[in-house]
């Protein structure tokens, strides 16, 4: 008796109810999207106006998201309407084709950004918010001393221990810092400059969320982040504890973008998304949730954003077909001399 | 079942065990051997067709060199801090009696129960440079910085490692020691021999199957962590299992995933045979009538070797309970209050977006996964186990070696294995439910082999002859005799397999698919986005599921378990 009641009970947990489907978008993103983003008001703008639901899926972060979307579309499996994600990723992704092609017809809101920002090189693939990758310091932990006041003063052993970056081949950001040394450095020089802040390092997390987790559990003080930080505490009305500043006044640009993902039963809807993105609406939540530069002109900037977002005096960059030939090459040579200093 | 054990005398190869070789040869082609053949194919692949320049690379390339070198290091290193903490438990599980001795015994499975992915977080919760041992003793001394900055690196790895298996060498070792005929050490000590000479010269070569046995074991489990070294370890410290993942989950060169998953089997047969081996040697060991002397530790006079003791088990307190103690204060804390808030948030849709499922949702896949990977691991595992110690056949020990050949091959490997294998016909189940529940089935049959093995041989073949005679047919003298003398090692099987499965979470992260999510996996993305008050809340409901699980099957089976 007692037997067939523990049974019938591991019976009832496995055969439980399922939801039944409605119409709904999916789309493929990265975890702070969902966590800081617009996302849930985004979710609910669409709905209300189109009656559709949206879906998000992160793997983590942009990148690992980005890995996922291939590996499903190699095996022909995927059900993402559509995919964020940084720039630097988008040789990866011409290498596959992934995304249909959208016209101002599509989307009328692409009238609202410059263009500059919407030469991107790859067709379908559309810029929504832009900012800089600086570094960000715990103002509590830097009271006597302050944090390196260049790229090269990272190497300096008062830092041990107290800087956390990001995986290049994981994070999206972590891939912009390592552009970046490339471009301030020089593709000769990058190397020894890894080499020399082994000791400065805490530790490599896989993605953005993870080292921002460490530095305000106090696990370290210094981080490889956004110029926005100091921007975001301010319009949060929170003390301005972490705050960003770019090194030796430098930065590295961060462009973000959607695409429609080809194969996709919802192409209409899906760049009603992007419309629905682009729009004055989402746009001004922008700076607010995203903490990056909205791309829609027409979007105004919060007061405290507007004080305390800094846009660095020298924006690095380097070309996305430069990227796209040497990438392969950079990250492994990063990656041998990371793990062995 | 019934088909294994055949007709007629079942201590000659009939042709039922032909059947059920036969059977289990073509399950295992299309879920083992077929998925790792077509991933060790890749190895053997470059961007124009056959090459042979992934292989080369990975054992000439200084990053793959570098991985390989260091995933034996830290595998080393953990393997001896194990043996160091081990050994001295042993000891004192040998030669001394204390009340909760019982208790402490039973204590040292908890690696089995305890998914990595959950130690990482004790760890990191306990020893992380805000953790609480740091933060104690900083405000107890007043200490301005953290005075162990150890979390992030080869240490955190090795004592994360140790954690883990210096147990399996308490309990291993432990057993061997108590069993040790005293005879030879007394005559020694008659004669006047010294205390540190008879130990070396008397009790370590009696002990060496032991320690040899568990130490390869150790060695192997080490060398194959995954959670760990990703959680702990970051980009800086990876070992081949991490690089396998980063190749063939982020970077999508799969040709380089591939011979790094040669180079990593090869090295693990190596071991996993030298493990198999010296086991096989430790039987041989004759154990005497009379069992060692042991002494009351709790009973006057106190020596130095009884505060030595207590030094001991107060560090390995620490040490041991720390981290778990840590996941349960930190699940019951959340935002500078106490309470089940965390609890409660698993409930509601919070974190939904991270797990890209709900909470409760993962907790049922968890189960649906468990209880389906039991009962395959389980039916594979028995008909091996029959086979292995009733069949004889010519050429059973390379059949043997190839049906247990999961054994050598890493959760990630395997992982990657199915993914490929299983996305492609015949089998299309991509990173399906079935094909996690596959995954785990091949991951832990060998472990219920294992757990059967022992009792197989010991049963009594005459009782089923007795019972053949008298004109029971061979699966009724299954079904009355060998099955009921079975249950208990059935039950103990049974209840490994399913803590192994709750807890798999490398080869899992490796299939699962958007939308679908298990208990590990649930913690792992929490703990990515460091939501400790959640992952923890999470790690508590994966131990209390798995602790129900092991009272459960207590309770079917209507008798302790001593595992």
């Amino acid at each position: 008796m007692k037997r067939a009641i523990w049974l019938m009970l591991v019976l009832l947990i496995c055969v439980s109810p399922f939801l039944a489907a409605r119409e709904k978008i999916v789309v493929y993103t990265y975890d702070s999207f969902v966590s800081w983003g617009p996302a849930a008001a985004l979710k609910e703008a669409f709905f209300k106006k189109y009656d559709c639901d949206v879906e998000y899926v992160t793997a983590g972060g942009g990148k690992a998201t980005l890995s996922r979307l291939i590996a499903e579309r190699n095996v022909g499996e995927t059900n993402a309407d559509l995919f964020m994600a940084e720039l630097n990723d988008v040789p990866r992704i011409a290498k596959y084709d992934l995304f249909l092609p959208v016209t101002s017809d599509d989307i009328p809101n692409l009238a609202s950004v410059p263009a500059n920002l919407l030469a991107t090189g790859l067709s379908g693939f559309v810029p929504y918010e832009y900012g800089y990758i600086t570094l960000t310091y715990d103002a509590q932990a830097f009271v006597t001393q302050s944090p390196p006041a260049t790229l090269e003063d990272l190497a300096d052993p008062a830092y041990a221990g107290e800087l956390i970056c990001e995986d290049p081949r994981t994070s999206s950001t972590g891939f912009s810092f390592l552009l970046w040394t490339i471009a301030h450095f020089g593709e000769d020089k990058y190397l020894d400059f890894w080499r020399s802040i082994h000791n400065s390092l805490l530790t490599i997390t896989q993605g953005w969320s993870e080292a921002w987790s460490l530095l305000t559990h106090n696990e370290a003080p210094l981080m490889v982040s956004f110029s926005t930080d100091t921007a975001y505490a301010a319009m949060s009305g929170d003390p301005l504890r972490y705050r960003a500043y770019a090194p030796g006044g430098e930065g590295y640009r961060t462009v973000y973008g959607i695409g429609v993902v080809k194969g996709t039963h919802n192409a209409k809807l899906a760049k009603e998304f992007i419309d629905l993105l682009l729009s004055k609406q989402i746009q001004e939540l922008i700076p607010k949730t995203e903490v990056m530069f909205p791309v829609n002109t027409n979007a105004t900037l919060p007061q405290a954003f507007k004080r305390y977002a800094i846009v660095p005096q020298t924006v690095l960059s380097i070309p996305l077909d430069v990227v796209g030939k040497k990438m392969a090459q950079w990250l492994h040579a990063w990656e041998t001399v990371i793990i062995q200093p | 079942m019934a088909a294994c054990l055949g007709d007629g005398d079942h201590t000659t190869v009939t042709r039922g065990w032909y059947l059920a070789l036969l059977a289990l040869f073509g399950l295992l082609a299309l879920v083992f051997y077929y998925p790792l053949a077509l991933v060790l194919s890749m190895a053997f692949k470059g961007p124009n067709g056959w090459s042979f320049s992934a292989i080369e690379s990975v054992i000439t390339d200084p990053y793959y060199v570098h991985l390989i070198l260091f995933t034996v290091k830290q595998a080393a290193y953990s393997t001896l801090l194990s043996l160091g903490i081990g050994l001295v438990g042993a000891y004192i599980l040998a030669r001394y009696n204390f009340p909760g001795k019982r208790t402490i015994r039973s204590l040292t499975v908890i690696p089995f129960v305890l998914p990595a992915i959950v130690v990482a977080l004790g760890f990191i919760l306990f020893f992380g440079n805000s953790g609480y041992l740091n933060r104690t003793l900083m405000s107890l001394f007043g200490l301005p910085h953290p005075p162990f900055r150890i979390l992030y690196s080869l240490v955190g790895i090795v004592l994360a490692h140790a954690f883990y298996n210096a147990p399996i060498v308490m309990r291993v070792v432990g057993a061997s020691w108590e069993g040790l005929d005293p005879s030879i050490d007394e005559a020694a000590q008659s004669l006047g021999v010294g205390r540190w000479r008879r130990f070396i010269g008397i009790t370590l070569p009696r002990l060496m199957p032991a320690i040899l046995s568990s130490s390869a074991l150790v060695f192997v489990f080490t060398f194959l962590s995954f959670p760990i070294v990703l959680t702990l370890g970051g980009a800086r410290y990876a070992t081949i299992e991490v690089g396998i993942y980063t190749l063939v989950r982020t970077l999508l060169d799969y040709n380089h995933g591939a011979a790094l998953i040669l180079v990593e089997i090869v090295i693990s047969l190596s071991f996993t045979y030298l493990y198999l081996r010296t086991e096989g040697r430790m039987a041989i060991v004759t154990q005497g009538s009379r069992r060692m002397p042991q002494r009351a530790l709790f009973a006057l006079p106190v020596d130095a070797g009884k505060v030595l003791i207590a030094l001991y088990a107060l560090l390995m307190g620490v040490f041991f309970l720390g981290p778990i103690v840590s996941i349960i204060i930190d699940s019951l804390h959340s935002a500078q209050s106490w309470g089940i808030a965390n609890y409660a948030q698993l409930v509601s849709q919070r974190y939904s977006p991270f797990l890209g499922t709900s909470p409760l949702a993962t907790v049922r896949t968890s189960l649906i996964i468990g209880s389906l990977a039991t009962l395959a691991s389980l039916l594979v595992g028995m008909t091996i186990a029959f086979f292995v110690v009733r069949a004889k056949i010519i050429g059973r020990w390379a059949i043997e070696a190839a049906l247990m050949a999961p054994l050598a091959v890493s959760s990630v490997a395997i992982g990657f294995a199915l993914l490929r294998g299983l996305s492609g016909p015949p089998l299309r189940l991509g990173g399906t439910l079935v094909a996690i529940i596959i995954a785990h089935a091949v991951l832990i049959y060998p472990f219920v082999v294992r757990v059967l093995r022992p009792i197989l041989e010991g049963l009594d073949v005459q009782l089923v002859e007795a019972a053949r005679s008298l004109g029971s047919s061979r699966l009724h003298a299954f079904l009355d005799i060998e099955l009921p003398l079975l249950r208990r090692g059935l039950l103990v099987a049974a209840v490994f397999a399913f803590a192994l499965s709750m807890g798999e979470m490398s080869a899992t992260i490796i299939l699962i698919r958007p939308g679908l999510s298990t208990i590990p996996i649930a913690v792992y993305g929490l703990l990515s986005a460091r939501q400790f008050g959640a992952a923890s809340a999470m790690a508590v409901v994966l131990i209390a599921v798995t602790a129900i699980a092991f009272i459960s099957i207590d309770r079917l089976g209507g008798r302790r378990l001593n595992a």
